[in-house]
């Protein structure tokens, strides 16, 4: 097995982002139900945590604990250097797992929001955005819970040590207060790990994998995760 | 509960007196709601067979083929009173329930959509309905995973005190993934799956009681649901919706012409007492009914237990055509199925002459300023900009939406490159003034907007919300508007595959009746043809031409520039063109298949203008036109700007496709007339006046958002 997509009751993305893998050449993607046995995770070369539930409707469902038993196994891949990303939701469960800085809180709105946005990829190289630096794509996104929020002293460093990978912006590449879908600080959409095999992201880029459904910048990051993984 | 009427008809069937348990069952069995037994003997006026057509209307959902073994599955359903008691909880267990019709048939959800209809959002609590509303709908359905594909908001007095809540789920299947009808033999295992069955039955719905389920309980089942389908290992499969256990075991048995015999004490509790009767009647959402042969039982329980659903052997098929219920060593019922789904005696119901109208237009005063008019159309709430409720419902999970919300049809992309367009439209103002030209022409504008992506119409779904049946006229104007789809359907050839009415939406309030405007919810699908891409109407090119298409009459009655001017409308509204809208659409569709049109709009509510601008207010070009002539009877500007009259399009065709574009409108023999040409200035320029696109922008943005919290 190559690629893990971590099914946890009330995932919702994962055939979504089984479909998007599926259509890179050698990445064998396959689903893996967080009930199975935790351990089928390590074997793989790399791993997506898709959307789905956000924490909090986990917490109110009384279902965090499926999550929470996954948390020594996705910290072990994490420290291992394997390539991992978490999508939509699953940024938010790696941010609660402390694999990432930060938190993901509800909307400024206070309201869902679905929507294409522009984003701009950070000028630093990172695995995951070859070919895309300093680039602006388009990418829908869709949660309730994705205001980026961190520390000051660490989004000094964040900053510093360019491990913000996406901003949110304009047509223009402006970073703007409009621009910002849901109020996170310094418009942050998505955050690398200080070792760099790590990326979350609030957009989904398995949804923006087909130019005549939109935009196919979404692949562009899926064929670099897939690159990665192979590459190790 | 039962009149005497159906009390003594009850008796007389069972040869005895009913037990206490049998005569709730029954009367739920028999109620409006149920039944439709003021209503069903009409749906005989609608076409409902079709070469697509695999499952009509009757069933929970229809099912359509779209060829090369794609079915189209799509349910329409209405949960107007919960909603009007509680719009979060009543919009949430809505969305539940629809999805559930659809997966009960073997299909995969990958659309829904939503209608919604209030009071004025100038008053805070319609503005906060429907922020509650939207966010039930968004926390159900984006947790669930399905898409929003599109729907209709509409604001009317009418239904201040009767808001409405129509949700559509459409989904997909291949045709040996199908259930439907089943195929049983005695013996055969009947099995209760899903959520657990709490103490709630609806007796009148209460503000707390709204069943909802939970959107986790839905995904799971809706996963474990497929993969006993892939299996092939159901023989029948029926949702719990209304009337609970005790309908849906009446409708499967009375699909498979058999008898089931239930023990009720096996049913999985989610509390301990629950007396039978309510846990026959629970309406708890999330649940299942399946017949499951011995060979397969051991597979389907597997399944069931290990994606940890609640489950239950719950009784098994007879072969003796009745409902028979056990509760421990007592027989609480046995009642004949069919006497439960169809025993009824249709009850009488008197039709009223509905008021007349007129065609004067003598209320109408020529406006000084048509920019003034024409942006205050763009923010008036029934046209502006719906933006900030559809960013709430998550619209590209699943990966396949091609059109977003907000275009005249949301296109969804589904397997084998399969293209369908949706839409919804009812505009219950013409359903008002007149009920049968009202829903008709709502039929015609879901045409044109489905047309004007470049698909041909394959379906209707319909919903009909009206006021009491038992009152002559709220009755008149259901048989009316239920005739205008039974028209419509017959000229157009489009079949309605599924349906629903919701009737009992008035109030009364210090003795005068409040009641809603007649609504005849339409949803339409077309396909698209295989590998064509759907047009948008934003303008693409500069210096093309800009065509209407169809004749403009002087309509000005029902319009929303009536409601704008006169503060109410009144009169004839805009007529019903069956031929003339059949004609225009060929020429449209031709013209499109041909590839000379770069983009297209429909008019409907607000009329030439509003459509016109719309076609700039989100793109990059603008157009210079001259409308002091255009062909109908329509002579002033404000008949030109501001008419509704059906079976008219507009249309970009550039410089080069425009000889062969004329042709082939010539062919149809459809009138047309070269409005002016798009430019790269973003202005809209109608001769006499200019709007800047910034301006056209912000009215219709601000429109509806204007009233909503932040």
């Amino acid at each position: 097995m190559t690629i893990a997509i971590v099914k946890f009751p009330g995932t919702n993305s994962e055939k979504d982002v089984l479909r998007a893998l599926q259509a890179i050449p050698d990445a064998e993607p396959q689903i893996v139900l967080s009930r199975q046995d935790p351990a089928l995770l390590l074997q793989a070369d790399g791993v997506i945590i898709p959307g789905g539930l956000s924490y909090g409707d986990y917490v109110r469902a009384n279902a965090a604990a499926a999550i929470d038993d996954m948390r020594d196994v996705v910290r072990e891949i994490a420290d291992s250097g394997r390539p991992m990303l978490g999508i939509g939701n699953g940024f938010q469960i790696l941010s609660e797992f402390k694999i990432l800085p930060g938190s993901l809180r509800p909307n400024k709105s206070g309201r869902f929001v679905s929507k294409w946005v522009y984003l701009r990829v950070c000028e630093n190289p990172t695995s995951f955005t070859e070919g895309l630096e300093g680039k602006i794509v388009r990418i829908p996104v869709a949660h309730s819970e994705g205001r980026y929020q961190v520390g000051k002293k660490r989004l000094e460093k964040l900053n510093n040590s360019h491990e913000v990978v996406l901003r949110y912006c304009d047509v223009d590449g402006e970073i703007t207060s409009d621009a910002n879908p849901n109020g996170s600080i310094e418009n942050i959409a998505g955050v690398v790990s200080e070792n760099g095999n790590v990326l979350g992201l609030m957009p989904h880029p398995e949804r923006a994998v087909r130019g005549e459904a939109g935009s196919n910048d979404g692949l562009l990051i899926l064929e670099n995760f897939v690159r990665t993984t192979l590459d190790r | 509960m039962l009149d005497d009427r159906e009390h003594d008809q009850l008796t007389v069937a069972l040869g005895r007196d009913p037990t206490e348990t049998e005569l709730h069952i029954v009367g739920a069995m028999w109620s409006e709601r149920r039944s439709y037994k003021s209503s069903r003997r009409w749906f005989q006026l609608f076409k409902t067979d079709g070469e697509r057509v695999v499952l009509g209307l009757g069933g929970g959902a229809g099912l359509v083929d779209l060829g090369d073994d794609v079915i189209l599955g799509i349910s329409l359903e209405s949960n107007n009173h919960p909603f009007q008691l509680n719009p979060y909880s009543g919009a949430a267990s809505g969305v539940a329930g629809v999805i559930s019709d659809v997966i009960s048939h073997g299909c995969r959800p990958v659309g829904l959509m939503n209608c919604l209809r209030f009071g004025s959002p100038q008053k805070a609590k319609n503005a906060k309905n429907l922020g509650d509303a939207a966010r039930g709908i968004s926390d159900f359905a984006n947790s669930v995973g399905i898409p929003m594909v599109g729907g209709e908001l509409e604001f009317d007095q009418s239904f201040e005190r009767n808001s409405l809540f129509n949700v559509a789920c459409i989904g997909v299947t291949e045709t040996d993934k199908i259930v439907r009808g089943v195929v049983s033999s005695p013996g055969d295992s009947l099995i209760l799956f899903g959520a657990k069955t709490a103490n709630e039955r609806l007796v009148a719905p209460s503000k707390e009681a709204t069943p909802t389920g939970s959107p986790l309980a839905k995904r799971v089942l809706i996963d474990t649901l497929e993969q006993l389908l892939e299996g092939r290992y159901l023989s029948g499969l029926k949702d719990l919706g209304g009337g609970g256990l005790a309908s849906a075991c009446a409708k499967l048995a009375a699909e498979g012409n058999l008898g089931f015999e239930i023990l009720v004490e096996k049913v999985p509790l989610e509390e301990d007492d629950i007396q039978p009767i309510d846990i026959l009647l629970s309406e708890s959402q999330d649940r299942m009914l399946a017949v499951v042969t011995p060979q397969n039982l051991e597979n389907v329980l597997g399944i069931l237990g290990e994606n940890n659903v609640p489950h239950a052997v719950i009784g098994e098929v007879t072969d003796d055509n009745m409902l028979t219920m056990h509760y421990y060593v007592d027989e609480i019922a046995k009642i004949p199925v069919v006497l439960l789904v169809s025993g009824f005696p249709e009850p009488e119901r008197r039709e009223e002459y509905l008021p007349e109208r007129t065609a004067s237009t003598a209320w109408l005063m020529e406006p000084k300023d048509h920019s003034k008019v024409l942006l205050s159309l763009l923010q008036s709430v029934n046209i502006s900009s719906r933006e900030w409720l559809y960013s709430q419902f998550d619209q590209h999970i699943q990966g396949n939406t091609l059109v977003d919300a907000g275009e005249n049809a949301g296109v969804l992309e589904l397997p084998k490159g399969k293209r369908v367009a949706f839409t919804a439209a009812c505009n219950s103002t013409w359903c008002l003034l007149d009920p049968f030209i009202g829903a008709a022409n709502s039929a015609a504008l879901a045409l044109r907007n489905i047309v004007s992506m470049g698909a041909e119409p394959i379906l209707i779904a319909d919903c009909l919300n009206l006021g009491n049946p038992e009152r002559p006229e709220p009755y008149a104007q259901f048989v009316e508007t239920a005739r205008g789809i039974g028209e419509f359907s017959h000229h157009f050839d489009i079949p309605v595959v599924t349906g629903n009415v919701s009737p009992y939406n008035e109030a009364e309030v210090e003795g005068a009746v409040s009641r809603i405007n007649p609504t005849p919810q339409i949803i339409m699908a077309g396909a698209l043809g295989q590998g064509r891409l759907p047009l948008r109407r934003n303008l693409c090119t500069p210096w093309a031409n800009v065509f209407l298409v169809g004749e403009t009459h002087r309509e000005l009655n029902g319009t929303e520039f009536q409601r704008f001017q006169l503060g109410a409308v009144e009169g004839i509204p805009p007529g019903y063109q069956p031929e003339v809208e059949k004609k225009t659409m060929n020429a449209v569709l031709s013209a499109i298949e041909k590839g000379l049109v770069r983009s297209c709009n429909n008019i409907g509510r607000g009329g030439l203008g509003v459509a016109l601008l719309k076609m700039v207010i989100r793109g990059d070009y603008g157009f210079r036109l001259d409308i002091s002539d255009v062909p109908g009877t329509a002579k002033t500007q404000s008949d030109i700007l501001y008419s509704e009259s059906s079976a008219r399009y507009i249309v970009e065709v550039t410089e080069t496709k425009q000889p062969e574009f004329l042709e082939t409108m010539n062919q149809h023999a459809v009138p047309v007339c070269e409005l002016g040409l798009t430019m790269a200035e973003p202005k809209a320029s109608f001769g006499s006046f200019v709007i800047d696109r910034e301006d056209a922008q912000k009215s219709y943005e601000k429109g509806l958002r204007r009233y909503m919290k932040k």
